[in-house]
């Protein structure tokens, strides 16, 4: 009995907790002058800008290219390999084995169109006379690079069509190569050989010729390599082969003129080497305590009116005093970057506007120099492709940076 | 078993939701009136006996006058409507759990546990428009607060003499509280956010005595003097202020910067109460009493480092009450006969240090409680009803119902030997 009396009471009780309350939560109006939190604005004005000049930039390129596109005149590829086959397992010493026999090796480049345009020819160097590492694909370019060091042309060769079934078709470029350079590949007495090819056009060609380089996924440069195994000394298996793909591939430039358009405005270009440095006087400002910044803008509007798609800006802080008194060309960029304060935005509407609001707010609270920012294309754009911004000789679309912030 | 479950379960989700005031943005929030249903009912601060004759659940004093050891419960239900908007909140939580062993015919013990305060707040401003050089910029703001000090309480009654009881609790006071602020710019949170911690302790001295008896009328007075021992200290974690870019209320690897910076300050005598209460009752036949109350009520803290949303904070109350209450007979063969009545009133005046402006509570109580069982289980509802107003400044209504369930059993009780 006491127990029926006493379920019924909690029963009773959780039946009130759920009926009777209707939780609701509504906020309650507050007089804005009465809260504690604040929102301010403040503008800096970009008092210097310049444009500076660096060697191209194309080893993180989508493609390698031969020939002339416009301006721009292609000298020759370097492709590197990597030490060890797709399967990560076969190294070239695995050819030193008694019964294995490296036959011959192929270096395999892929067209990005399905036609040969005319019928270039081209040849293959590599380079026994180097160790390790032969160039870097990040900063190998004409002025650091001296094509000399390479071996005589090894071998010759010109674009085949493959069809790779009854629709499609792909062009390739081949290079067979013989034992000899096999031998020096796998010589033990070489740590690490750097597996590196120098493929350049035989005669001049007036026109662009593109591959896909190991940024490409799907079709990047490989090397083949052709071999026999024995398994006794009267049993062999049939010829196999061994890819290795390539790691590290550019480009290289013969130097490009720039135009007065490039220089006075601010300009940003990979095949042009074009960079842009720019100085905001952000005085005393000093960010309150514990306070956000919501938005640094800085806004660049660009000069020409047509329509340009996904093209990608970055730009850093500088930590050196920037030269802002003429155009310069550098054949290393002087102006070392703060890399962990990156900012970045596409073009939309011809208008960039980049948001600096983490390194405004170390400027803010005085922990790192405002010494101006950089900005440098993406290397993920068309490399060919200038972009040039009003800069402080604009009359109204000059840059401006534009704070947003939020304090206690 | 099924219905305990679900009970306990359904309690915790309940019991961690407050009812908002704008007046708990004072300070560390508002203190109850009151904590048990059957004080409630009466408009009682719990000095005077309206549990059972001659006892107040909130009163340790009195607990020698229980004829059995109690478990008992309460669990309230607010409502707070802004007069003259259409903003009404409502929610649920436990006021007070309790624990309570008469022994030996004058002495009793006790365990309490109830939330002392209610810091639970939410605000929001009106959208105000910003033109930055041709970028236009929406900004409010949004307040919330939640959380609160708690009080753990040992309560000890024993006799001084014939006619009067003393009662002595020791008090632990300790919890936790958040206050999230936040600006908002064209939809996007910029939050900050403090999270307080509590501990301190305090002594309550409570007096219950029969000052006059005859057989039509029994006089009886109480009083407590409330007196901190160790001020309210704790550690407030000051959190910057962080983009909260997928708007979830927690910082997350979604949101900007990278990593928010927490300054953690030790905080002492933040919050010190002491208080004098005084109570009188007088019970006329049929267990008719008729009550009167006063308290004052001081906030000795010197440290207001702990700042609300509203600068300012409750440094002083005083309440005066009345009320009647006539007790049901539990040994009644009709059930109408076992019914508790009560009703009362009471009118509060807190004052804010900063501002010296006076916070006016006035309320009115009615309610019943029911015993049931030889053991004196009792379930008690009381209804209230009142308004907060501040000068200048809004005025709330407020209801709330409390549902108190007490189970008796007979624990170190003196039985009478079988014949």
């Amino acid at each position: 009995m006491k127990e029926t009396v006493i379920k019924s009471l909690l029963s009773l009780v959780l039946f009130s907790i759920i009926f009777l309350p209707a939780c609701e939560e509504a906020a309650l109006p507050m007089n804005i002058d009465e809260t504690p939190l604040f929102v301010d604005t403040v503008s800096f004005p970009v008092i210097q800008t310049i444009t500076y000049q660096v060697p191209p930039k194309l080893g993180a390129n989508e493609y390698l290219y031969f020939g002339r596109k416009g301006d721009f005149k292609f000298l020759y590829n370097l492709l590197s390999f990597n030490i060890v086959d797709s399967t990560n397992l076969y190294s070239f010493k695995y050819y030193n084995d008694s019964l294995i026999v490296a036959d011959s090796m192929k270096l395999i480049m892929n067209f990005t169109l399905d036609s040969i345009p005319d019928s270039p020819e081209f040849q293959l160097r590599y380079f026994p006379s180097q160790s390790d590492s032969v160039f870097n694909e990040l900063e190998t370019n004409i002025f650091n690079f001296d094509p000399n060091i390479a071996s005589s042309i090894i071998s010759n060769s010109s674009m085949s069509v493959d069809s790779v079934d009854s629709n499609t078709t792909k062009v390739k470029l081949s290079f067979l190569i013989d034992t000899t350079i096999i031998n020096v590949f796998k010589d033990t007495s070489l740590i690490n050989f750097n597996q590196t090819f120098l493929i350049e056009l035989k005669n001049e060609f007036t026109s662009e010729l593109k591959f896909f380089s190991s940024d490409n996924i799907a079709n990047p440069p490989k090397l083949l390599v052709y071999y026999r195994q024995f398994l006794s000394d009267s049993v062999v298996l049939d010829s196999s082969f061994h890819t290795y793909y390539s790691t590290q591939d550019v480009s290289i430039m013969d130097k490009v003129m720039v135009s007065t358009e490039d220089t006075t405005n601010l300009s940003v270009g990979l095949a042009k080497g074009l960079r842009s440095l720019l100085m905001v006087d952000m005085g005393d400002w000093v960010l309150p305590p514990r306070a956000i910044i919501s938005s640094a803008e800085l806004t660049y509007n660009r000069v020409e009116a047509d329509t340009l798609k996904a093209y990608s800006v970055l730009s850093y802080p500088i930590i050196i005093e920037g030269d802002y008194s003429s155009f310069n060309f550098f054949e290393l960029d002087p102006y070392i970057i703060e890399s962990n304060f990156q900012s970045s935005a596409s073009i939309n509407n011809n208008i960039l506007k980049l948001n600096y609001r983490k390194i405004s707010t170390e400027f803010g609270r005085g922990k790192i120099i405002n010494y101006g920012f950089k900005i440098q294309s993406n290397p993920n754009n068309d490399p060919f492709q200038t972009v040039q911004f009003h800069s402080l000789s604009s009359p109204d679309l000059y840059p401006e940076m534009r704070v947003i912030y939020v304090y206690q | 078993m099924f219905i305990n479950k679900i009970t306990k379960v359904a309690l915790f989700v309940f019991s961690i939701v407050f009812s908002q005031s704008i007046f708990n943005a004072y300070g560390l929030g508002f203190t109850r009136t009151s904590f048990h249903s059957s004080s409630n009912g009466a408009g009682s601060i719990g000095l005077v006996p309206t549990f059972h004759p001659g006892v107040s659940m909130d009163n340790p004093a009195t607990w020698p006058s229980l004829n059995f050891t109690y478990i008992s419960g309460s669990y309230a239900n607010q409502s707070h409507e802004i007069i003259n908007t259409n903003i009404k909140n409502e929610a649920s939580r436990f006021s007070k759990i309790q624990f309570a062993i008469p022994f030996r015919d004058r002495y009793a013990i006790g365990l309490t546990v109830k939330p002392l305060n209610n810091h639970n707040s939410y605000f929001n401003t009106d959208t105000t428009t910003i033109n930055f050089k041709g970028k236009i910029i929406n900004t409010s703001k949004e307040f919330r607060s939640g959380g609160g000090i708690m009080q753990a309480s040992l309560g000890l009654a024993l006799p001084l003499n014939s006619r009067m009881g003393l009662g002595i609790s020791i008090n632990h006071l300790f919890g936790s509280s958040r206050d999230d602020q936040s600006l908002i710019i064209n939809n996007i949170y910029y939050r900050i956010f403090n999270i307080r911690t509590y501990s301190g302790s305090t002594f309550d001295f409570d007096f219950a005595g029969k000052l006059y008896n005859d057989s039509n009328l029994t006089i009886l007075t109480f009083a407590r003097i409330g007196l901190t021992n160790k001020p309210v200290s704790g550690k407030l974690y000051k959190f910057d202020f962080y983009e909260d870019s997928n708007n979830n209320y927690s910082f997350d690897s979604d949101d900007y910067p990278n990593e928010v910076m927490v300054d953690t300050i030790s905080i002492s005598n933040i919050y010190a109460p002491s208080s004098f209460s005084f109570g009188m009752s007088a019970t006329f036949k049929k267990d008719l009493n008729i009550f009167s109350e006063f308290q004052m009520w001081n906030d000795q803290a010197i440290n207001s480092n702990y700042t609300s949303i509203f600068n300012d904070q409750i440094s002083s109350k005083i309440h005066i009450g009345s009320g009647i209450v006539r007790f049901g007979n539990s040994m009644a063969r009709e059930w109408q006969d076992r019914i508790t009545f009560r009703t009362g009133f009471y009118r509060d005046t807190y004052t804010l240090r900063i501002s010296g402006n006076s916070i006016i509570e006035n309320s009115l109580s009615v309610g019943f409680g029911f015993k049931f069982a030889t053991t004196g289980n009792q379930i008690d509802f009381s209804y209230r009803n009142g308004n907060r107003s501040i000068i200048d400044g809004q005025k709330e209504l407020f209801n709330e119902i409390t549902i108190g369930v007490s189970l008796g059993d007979m624990w170190f009780l003196r039985r009478r030997a079988k014949q």
